[in-house]
């Protein structure tokens, strides 16, 4: 008998005489409901981003992010950055001076590489995260690399809840589009040694979100 | 892996008890993250509900746990990925040795896995001359020491930072330090070496989605995702246990997990893996295996009551909570799996012939209940397995020493017949008083050993019965 019948038949046997029931309640408990609005919804990632130890940036347009970009990228003297192949990224890097661009393909531009830029898919409110769909961009190892990672986000592509984002990663609950989803709260941390936290162990050591809201500008005074 | 024995638990547990750097880590580990889980409990006023749903998931998928592995295996391969089924250690391992035969001697990266510690994959891996590297930090620096880990979530929790420094100093040649920062950054540079040469990546999952024949793999410092993102060939090792129905049941244990295990709202990383690269334009690995591990599972699973320990999440917070952990960690209970529910896993997979000591290593407090995020009744399975032990309903009596367990045994039925008894009782209890008052309890063989470093309640001066008919006279 191969190994899966007989797993397969042993399991059968164990579960002789069970009934096998629905889990009762919703998978939604728990999930944060003061998050309807757009506004409540940034401002709570806003906070669970900062709890989270990531920097945001909100700007109004791409001309902002283009301009807010630069300046992140040369506070954090990085000369090779490494980008995603995302239209956006293509267009917010175009005018980056004194820079070497690296591409998502290239791994050894990638290990060099100061900074990572990527878009994001969709965030969470309730916790802060970035959600990092593959379907429509390379962004597993620009987001991972380098020591600095700065991410593209629309707030319209702010969610409520984990269950929102879980849902909009695989609409329809047969299989996501992507063949990995990678979900970011924060830059990489240990605490093996003593229990002494340390950020930027095997991921980057800073996480800067740059936010396009063109709301901002509307409220503005 | 010199720990790896629980019939040798008392001789373990007082060698824990002589170090006192352990000793010392243990307390500062098991507070802090139980004092980080209370403080992130605190702040989710829904949280019993939570546990509730949890529970309930979970007791659904272990109830159709065919169904569900069926299910998870058809859209697996549906996605590309290779699905493999192994009924035992031996033959997981063996897989796995395969696969790093037919990549010739490929680098390996391991991220820290459970399963892989149980079924000793590295063991196995390095007698056929491979070097899988774990890239965990404090897997990693236990893998350097050719140490054992003691504390699930943090498994290099008994060195201290000097310790570190020397270890690395020796091992990676560089100059001694006691920085954590700085020791975190050699880590670093020497790990990104093995990541970049990679070839084949292992990792463990905490889930597998039925639905959707995914993997979910949760993790703070980005090794997982260097692991699961970098290699040619990536293997995943999971527990039958591990498959849950749908994806949206995700968003309930992400919300459980991270809170219970170290305070976190969420860890920095959850990485959703649903199958290899879908085409030359995606990143990731071009090949993905999982093997679906028994090893003893599907025996638990037959068993009606120990059943619910398959529904751990492996979150530690038993361990953290557990008074008898605290003192001795993990090494003592000679198995991967430690504390309050190790003590009921261990048996469960390897059967109680040489652990059956594990389930009397408890006080059945009931602290491990109390924080379980999936309300496994531990306290009553501990007593279940005791039960076990005692009646030789398992094999392997033998293994605990004969004589105390026959005094035990006389003195349980002693207790019946005094207890049984409304006279009897009320008489032993006026003799146990008075011999308190006396100070004859300090003085009697069994109990002056019992006593030594513990203190008995004084009796009340008056017993309840007493009290209730001096009232009864009074009429009131």
């Amino acid at each position: 008998m191969s190994a899966r019948e007989d797993i397969l038949g042993r399991v059968r046997a164990a579960l002789k005489g069970t009934v096998a029931i629905g889990a009762p309640g919703s998978p939604e408990v728990a999930a944060p409901t003061d998050l309807d609005s757009h506004a409540a919804r940034v401002d709570a990632f806003r906070t669970r981003l900062a709890a989270a130890e990531g920097h945001l940036e909100v700007v109004a347009d791409e001309a902002q992010a283009a301009a807010v970009l630069s300046e992140v990228v040369s506070q954090a003297r990085a000369k090779r950055i490494a980008v995603s192949d995302a239209p956006l990224v293509a267009k917010l890097t175009r005018g980056l001076e004194g820079v070497e661009l690296v591409d998502a393909a290239d791994r050894a531009g990638l290990l060099a590489a100061e900074a990572g830029i990527s878009c994001v898919q969709h965030a969470v409110a309730e916790t802060g995260t970035l959600v990092l769909e593959t379907h429509s961009e390379r962004n597993r190892l620009v987001s991972l690399l380098p020591p600095l990672h700065v991410a593209l986000l629309h707030a319209d592509a702010i969610l409520a809840t984990l269950g929102d984002a879980l849902a909009a990663v695989d609409p329809g609950g047969a299989g996501s589009a992507s063949r990995a989803v990678t979900f970011i709260s924060g830059p990489s941390r240990t605490a093996d040694i003593e229990l002494k936290l340390v950020v930027g162990v095997h991921g980057p050591r800073e996480l800067t979100v740059l936010l396009i809201d063109p709301r901002t500008r509307e409220n503005a005074p | 892996m010199t720990h790896l024995h629980p019939e040798r638990f008392g001789e373990n547990a007082r060698a824990a008890l002589g170090d006192e750097v352990l000793r010392g880590a243990l307390r500062k580990a098991t507070g802090l993250f139980g004092r980080q889980r209370g403080a992130a409990v605190a702040e989710m006023p829904e949280w019993e509900a939570l546990r509730e749903r949890a529970r309930a998931v979970k007791a659904e998928a272990l109830a159709s746990l065919d169904v569900q592995l069926e299910r998870f295996e058809e859209r697996a391969t549906a996605n590309g990925i290779q699905v493999r089924w192994a009924r035992d250690a031996t033959e997981a391992c063996e897989q796995v040795k395969a696969i790093a035969e037919r990549l010739g001697r490929p680098t390996i990266v391991k991220s820290k896995s459970m399963a892989t510690e149980e079924i000793r994959l590295n063991e196995h891996l390095e007698q056929a001359g491979h070097r899988p590297v774990e890239t965990d930090l404090g897997e990693w620096i236990i893998q350097l020491a050719g140490e054992t880990p003691s504390h699930i979530i943090a498994p290099a929790i008994h060195k201290t930072k000097r310790q570190v420094g020397e270890l690395f100093a020796e091992k990676l040649g560089i100059p001694r330090s006691e920085d954590e920062r700085e020791l975190t950054r050699a880590a670093r540079r020497a790990l990104r070496h093995s990541f970049a040469t990679a070839e084949l990546g292992i990792t463990g999952a905490n889930f597998a989605i039925a639905e959707t024949g995914s993997i979910l793999l949760i993790e703070n410092e980005g090794n997982i995702r260097l692991a699961t993102s970098m290699p040619r060939v990536l293997v995943a090792l999971v527990g039958i246990e591990k498959v849950i129905p749908r994806l949206c049941d995700l968003q309930v244990f992400l919300r459980l997990l991270p809170r219970s295990g170290t305070g976190q709202r969420l860890t920095s990383y959850q990485s959703l893996i649903s199958g290899p690269r879908a085409g030359s334009g995606d990143e990731g690995p071009e090949e993905m295996i999982v093997i679906l591990l028994d090893n003893g599972r599907s025996s638990v699973l037959a068993d009606n009551s120990l059943r619910e320990s398959l529904a751990c999440i492996r979150c530690g917070a038993c361990l953290n909570a557990c008074p008898v952990y605290r003192q001795i960690g993990g090494h003592a209970y000679g198995s991967v799996y430690a504390g309050p529910i190790g003590s009921v896993i261990t048996p469960g997979l390897q059967g109680l012939e040489k652990t059956a000591e594990l389930p009397f290593a408890s006080s059945l407090c009931g602290a491990c209940r109390e924080v379980c995020p999936v309300k496994i009744d531990l306290p009553a399975l501990l007593t279940r397995l005791r039960a076990d032990v005692v009646e030789g309903r398992a094999p392997g009596q033998g293994q605990r020493p004969r004589r105390p367990r026959r005094i035990e045994k006389a003195a349980f039925a002693f207790w019946r017949w005094l207890a049984s008894d409304p006279v009897r009782w009320t008489l032993s209890m006026r003799v146990a008083r008075l011999a308190q008052r006396a100070g004859l309890d300090r003085l009697l063989p069994p109990a002056r050993a019992w006593r030594k470093g513990r203190a008995l309640r004084p009796f009340a001066p008056r017993s309840f019965r007493e009290r209730w008919k001096e009232d009864d006279r009074r009429g009131r």
